[in-house]
């Protein structure tokens, strides 16, 4: 049986052989030499006519069980082969994962326009809309029509940047201040502009520049910036102020934060308040950043004041409102206890590029 | 306002302790600058009892003394022990009662007291005079405390002298809060508690009626609503009693004589301010004193109390005598002319109400604040100033030895009324949001000094009392409601914001846009100031054609913020020098700001919104893995085409900048930025003559584009595009061009030559050699990309497109194909 014979001895070589080819052109050159057209079982099954018909069957048999088994072992040897060189180049391409990656670096936002855009999502969230006013006011939108007296000693020009009025023909006698025309010291001045030209319901935000002749030094700038808010709707209360000002604090500083209405006086709103916000270093017991009151003033607020709708053409009797005002560097400064306000102006890069 | 814990506690109930106080306070609106014990500057000083005093082994005078202070000294046991105490003074003798500093009591003139060794012995302490201790001018001897005083006693909790004062700031619409009186009131509405004033009553009214002593005129009633005046005689002047004289410390002034602190302490607790004049210096005649309450006239001068003199004008208010002489500056500062002094024997009087606006500018115009301008300022209760009168007038009867006049000179044209208004407690409740009961509201109202008529339940008539002018409309009715009711506790809502939406408006999303863009660009936002320098668009070489006149600041704080800025450019190299000089190199800086243009003949300006950038340096160091290269022109336009792709702006097309217009950029390497015929902006080198002018010595690349014009341009969508399914034939072509040739005439040209079938130009390369391209000529290499939309095309269709444009291209533009 000397053709089972081989047929077996193939197989065994091949199934052995297999063992020690190394690379996949050997193991290319092996199949080629077994299973190619001039292979050697190849040649063994072209041999398959010359036998006796009755073992035909079997030695058929045998032969294509050899023939599948030299293929598997071929066929296992190349995925262990190929597995092999990919974890060769793969160890070959192996980096220090610690080194720096390539990139080039986003910009970053300023300070704060990224917290008066967050002041504004929470807002939007609520229901309102953003509104835009003029940075140069007439005293009539600054103060007037927010129920300020004339005499009024925000109108001073200790307090207001008055600028020169090119059509001064024809104004009011000035009480206090140099001029009709000033730089707003307040977006409040907002609330008036949006009353006249849109009626209730009114959900409103108005994020701007403000100026006030304060020297620039750690603690003031004479351009800063402020969110002035304004709801006035049928039925607003003093709950809803005190529901919407926790709601803001608590998305903006935190929700383990508690708020603190203190009444106050604005000329513009009537009941009035100044609203804390609990010490985030200390929470409440007393430490240095919030100068051991437990309290950080952040904003103030108010229902607005029945002359002020009037004065917008609202009736009074039927809406009451509220609005707020929001330092926005207030806000900067105590998130970040800022050391120095001037460097949100100065343009550092080194600074910048930190928020 | 200084509010006197004891002093106010006499008034009003009050809590034991005064943080108590404090925080209700704070609670109902009355805030809080500070708390401060004034017995705690004599801590560590307690009394004692001198068991023995025997003489000094080594002085004639000293004496070494036994003092006994019961447990505030004390063995390791906790036994008292007594103090062994050198002791000077010529009355210090066995069996006396001392005020004994012990060690680290730190008193007046910030003495402190240590252990020390007088002539070898040694003295843990001292025995004080009345001077040490600073509470009065003697100093021959010790203090002689009373017999049976319990030794180790806190003096001053012991002399009376401990007390806590509550420094208020009150708010400019609570006048009557600027007085003990005030405060009593705002605290018995706050505790809901009774107040019980025990206010000085005149004994004996005596000698001539002050109306045939005193006439009284008022000009103009606007400046003087009411003017009342008193004559006192024979006053003794002299140090007040120390009853007074602690008041008015306890308030924050000094004390002066018997007259002034008598002024003084009926300001404080009334928050009425008076007036004394020496009735003798003021100008008779006709037997009488003629006050006249006057406008000054321009340039009468006058010396006010503090020695300094006055130039006025007509816009001050002033009284005058007999003379018609200036004497006192109405409101704010007596003048010195008719100062009291120790030789004053007559007072007049004055407790008058001035127009308010009037006190302010004057107290301004002048810099003169005064504790009685400060009152005017807020508004005097007009109808307070006859009863404040006697107050003052029972004083100087029994503080300062005075007899008082029968009656007083009262001019008062026009009383004030008390104002009415009607009040609904259910509107009080809807505004507050809070189920105030009607019972609440009504008590706490008449604490305040409202009368309070419950008409219907509906609505209640309130009258509410003259010395508080915040309290004329129900609304100021339901505010005082609602601070005593406690914001704190009221319920927090949210409004429904039924019918309303809210949310972005598409501008709004674009401006986020824009910003967002220039950071994904690599660029930083930055904020710069709003002022600008006057000089800053010379100085820049800009002309300011197009943007106004100057919005000028009549008062600036510094000359180069004198005006408000035109552009955005200055104040973004002002941020480039800035970081330069602190050895940042890379810098790139957008801002997103409005600039202002001053129109002639408007009040207001137009104030546009623009975007500008500043590139200089690299986008970064070297790494190990990237290098960086010097930022120039195109990175900066890199920055503006992505910024128009983005807003999806189309016909996009760039200028060379003519430097006749553009005197601030660098001829050649600036460029406007134009789409759909409309002048975006322009990118470009600062010119660096320019640069050198704001210290910048590195070369910076900018752009400044109007958003407005953005937004205007700004799409919402651009129409879809079917994605090619078919392969395209990519071939290169490179032309040799003159440098005239610009790189848009070229694409141009390229594009109507390719027809139909060419669906991409890409420019890869740009070469220039004098050998190999030749002088004057540059090499343009680009990849055109051929496809169809319906066919896969043949090499024969594609070699055939392409021969058509190069002959056509190179026919229109002169140029070679380069081999």
């Amino acid at each position: 049986m000397a053709l089972s014979e081989d047929l077996k001895a193939i197989e065994a070589q091949v199934v052995e052989g297999v063992k020690g080819v190394q690379d996949m052109k050997a193991l290319e050159d092996l199949r080629i030499q077994v299973l190619g057209k001039k292979g050697q079982l190849t040649a063994l099954m072209r041999m398959m006519g010359k036998i006796p018909a009755e073992e035909r069957p079997a030695m058929g048999q045998l032969a294509n069980t050899v023939r599948a088994n030299v293929e598997t072992a071929i066929k296992q040897r190349k995925l262990e082969l190929g597995r092999e060189v990919l974890a060769k180049k793969m160890a070959a391409e192996a980096a220090d994962v610690t080194l720096p990656g390539r990139t080039l670096s986003l910009g970053t936002q300023h300070l704060i326009t990224q917290i008066r855009e967050e002041i504004e999502d929470i807002f939007c969230g609520l229901g309102y809309i953003v509104a835009d006013g003029p940075y140069v006011e007439t005293t009539w939108y600054n103060f007037t029509a927010l129920n300020a007296p004339a005499d009024h000693p925000s109108r001073s020009a200790r307090d207001s940047f008055y600028v020169v009025d090119n059509a001064p023909e024809g104004k009011e006698p000035l009480v206090l201040g140099d001029s009709d025309v000033l730089l707003r010291t307040q977006t409040s001045g907002m609330q008036v502009h949006f009353m006249e030209q849109n009626k209730p319901p009114i959900y409103m935000i108005c994020p701007g520049t403000v100026f006030r002749p304060d020297t620039a030094d750690a603690n003031h700038l004479p351009q800063f910036n402020q969110v002035e808010g304004l709801v006035v709707d049928e039925g607003i209360t003093f709950g809803d102020l005190k529901g919407t000002l926790d709601y803001f604090t608590r998305e903006i500083f935190g929700k383990d934060r508690a708020t603190r209405y203190r009444p106050h006086f604005f000329p513009f709103t009537e009941p009035s308040c100044e609203v804390d916000v609990s010490c985030g270093v200390c929470h409440g017991k007393g430490c240095r950043f919030c100068k051991n009151t437990g309290w950080l003033e952040i904003l103030g607020c108010g229902m607005v004041d029945p002359n002020v709708l009037e004065n917008c053409g609202i009736d009074s009797e039927k809406y009451t409102g509220f609005a707020f005002g929001i330092g926005v560097e207030r806000v900067a400064a105590l998130r970040y206890d800022l050391p120095d306000l001037r460097m949100l102006m100065e343009g550092d890069m080194r600074f910048l590029r930190q928020f | 306002m200084r509010v006197s814990y004891e002093w106010l506690k006499e008034m009003v109930d009050l809590p034991d302790d005064p943080q108590d106080l404090v925080a209700e306070f704070v609670r109902t609106g009355t805030e809080v600058e500070g708390v401060e014990d004034t017995g705690a500057s004599l801590k560590n000083v307690v009394t004692g009892h001198v068991l023995e005093a025997v003489p000094h082994p080594d002085s004639d005078h000293m004496k070494v003394c036994t003092v006994d202070v019961g447990a505030r000294n004390t063995d390791a046991d906790g036994n008292p022990v007594p103090l062994q105490i050198v002791c000077g003074a010529p009355n210090m003798r066995t069996g006396l009662n001392v005020a004994v500093a012990m060690i680290g009591a730190v008193l007046p003139g910030d003495f402190e007291i240590k252990k020390s060794k007088l002539r070898g012995v040694e003295s843990c302490g001292m025995c004080c005079s009345g001077r040490e201790l600073g509470l009065d001018n003697d100093h021959s001897g010790i203090m002689e405390l009373p017999e049976g005083v319990e030794p180790g006693q806190d003096f001053a909790q012991w002399a009376g002298i401990g007390d806590t004062v509550i420094d208020c700031e009150m708010t400019p619409n609570r006048p009557d809060c600027l007085s003990m009186t005030g405060v009593a009131v705002e605290v018995s509405a706050m505790l809901d508690e009774d107040t019980h004033f025990d206010l000085p009553k005149i004994a004996e009214e005596q000698g001539t009626p002050t109306a045939d002593l005193v006439d009284v005129r008022i000009d103009d009633p606007v400046l003087c609503p009411r003017y009342t005046a008193r004559v006192v005689r024979g006053v003794k002047i002299g140090p007040s009693p120390d009853w007074l004289a602690k008041r008015v410390m306890a308030a924050g002034a000094r004390a002066i004589n018997n007259v002034v602190d008598v002024t003084n302490h009926v300001m404080f607790l009334t928050g009425q301010p008076l007036h004394a004049f020496d009735l003798g210096k003021l100008t008779e005649v006709d037997g009488k004193r003629h006050i006249v309450v006057r406008a000054a006239r321009d340039g009468e001068v006058l010396t006010t109390l503090d020695g300094q003199e006055r130039t006025l004008t007509s816009e001050n208010t002033v009284i005058s005598d007999g003379d018609d002489r200036a004497v006192a500056l109405a409101g704010v500062m007596g003048g010195l002319n008719s100062e009291i002094d120790e030789n004053t024997v007559d007072v007049l009087l004055e407790s008058a109400a001035f127009n308010s606006g009037n006190i302010s500018r004057t107290s301004r115009m002048l810099d003169l604040m005064s504790e009685a301008s400060i009152r005017y300022e807020r508004v005097v209760d007009p109808n307070g100033c006859a009863s404040v009168s006697d107050i003052a007038a029972a004083l100087f009867e029994s503080c300062c030895g005075a007899t008082v006049c029968p009656g007083m000179v009262d001019a008062y044209p026009a009383p004030a009324a008390a104002p009415k208004m009607g009040f609904r407690p259910d509107r009080a409740r809807l505004i507050g949001g809070a189920p105030i009961e009607d019972d609440f509201m009504a008590s706490r109202l008449e604490r305040l000094g409202c009368t309070v008529v419950r008409t219907s339940e509906q609505s209640w008539d309130v009258t509410a009392p003259t010395n508080r002018p915040d309290l004329t409309r129900e609304i100021d009715l339901i505010e005082e409601v609602v601070r005593l009711y406690g914001e704190g506790d009221i319920e927090p809502t949210l409004p429904a914001a039924r019918n309303h939406a809210g949310g972005l408006t598409p501008d709004q999303q674009r401006m986020r846009t824009i910003g967002a863009t220039m950071r994904a660009c690599g660029l930083s936002e930055t904020s710069t100031y709003c002022f600008a320098d006057p000089r800053d668009l010379e100085r820049l070489g800009m002309p300011d054609e197009g943007k106004g006149v100057p919005v000028k600041i009549i008062r600036p704080l510094v000359a180069d913020q004198s005006e408000m800025r035109r552009d955005l450019i200055p104040g973004l190299l002002r941020a480039v020098a800035f970081n330069k000089d602190h050895g940042v190199a890379n810098v790139h800086l957008y801002e997103i700001g409005r600039v202002l243009y001053g129109r002639p003949n408007k009040s207001l300006p137009k104030e546009p919104t623009y975007v500008a950038g500043v590139l200089s340096g690299r986008w970064d160091d070297d790494a190990w893995n990237a290098k960086y290269h010097k930022l120039d022109f195109f990175d900066a336009k890199g920055v503006v085409e992505q910024l128009l792709a983005t807003l999806r702006i189309t016909k996009v097309k760039y200028k060379p900048a003519d430097p006749e217009h553009y005197g601030w950029l660098q001829p050649g390497r600036a460029a406007e930025v134009i789409a759909q015929n409309q002048t975006i902006g322009w990118i470009g080198n600062i010119h660096p003559t320019s640069l050198e002018r704001f210290g910048v010595s590195d070369a910076v690349v900018a752009f400044e584009l109007s958003v407005d014009t953005l937004l205007k341009l700004a799409t919402k969508q651009l129409p879809y595009q079917d994605v090619p399914t078919l392969p395209g034939v990519d071939v290169d072509l490179a032309i040799v061009v003159d440098e005239s040739v610009t790189y848009e005439m070229l694409v141009q040209r390229i594009t109507s030559a390719g027809g139909k079938l060419l669906k991409d130009v890409r420019l890869f390369d740009v070469y220039r050699d004098p050998v190999r391209v030749g002088a004057g000529k540059k090499s343009m290499a680009f990849s055109l990309t051929y496809r169809a939309d319906d066919r896969t095309l043949t090499s024969e269709e594609v070699e055939k497109a392409h021969a058509k444009l190069v002959t056509k291209v190179m026919k229109s533009t002169g140029g070679e194909v380069r081999s």
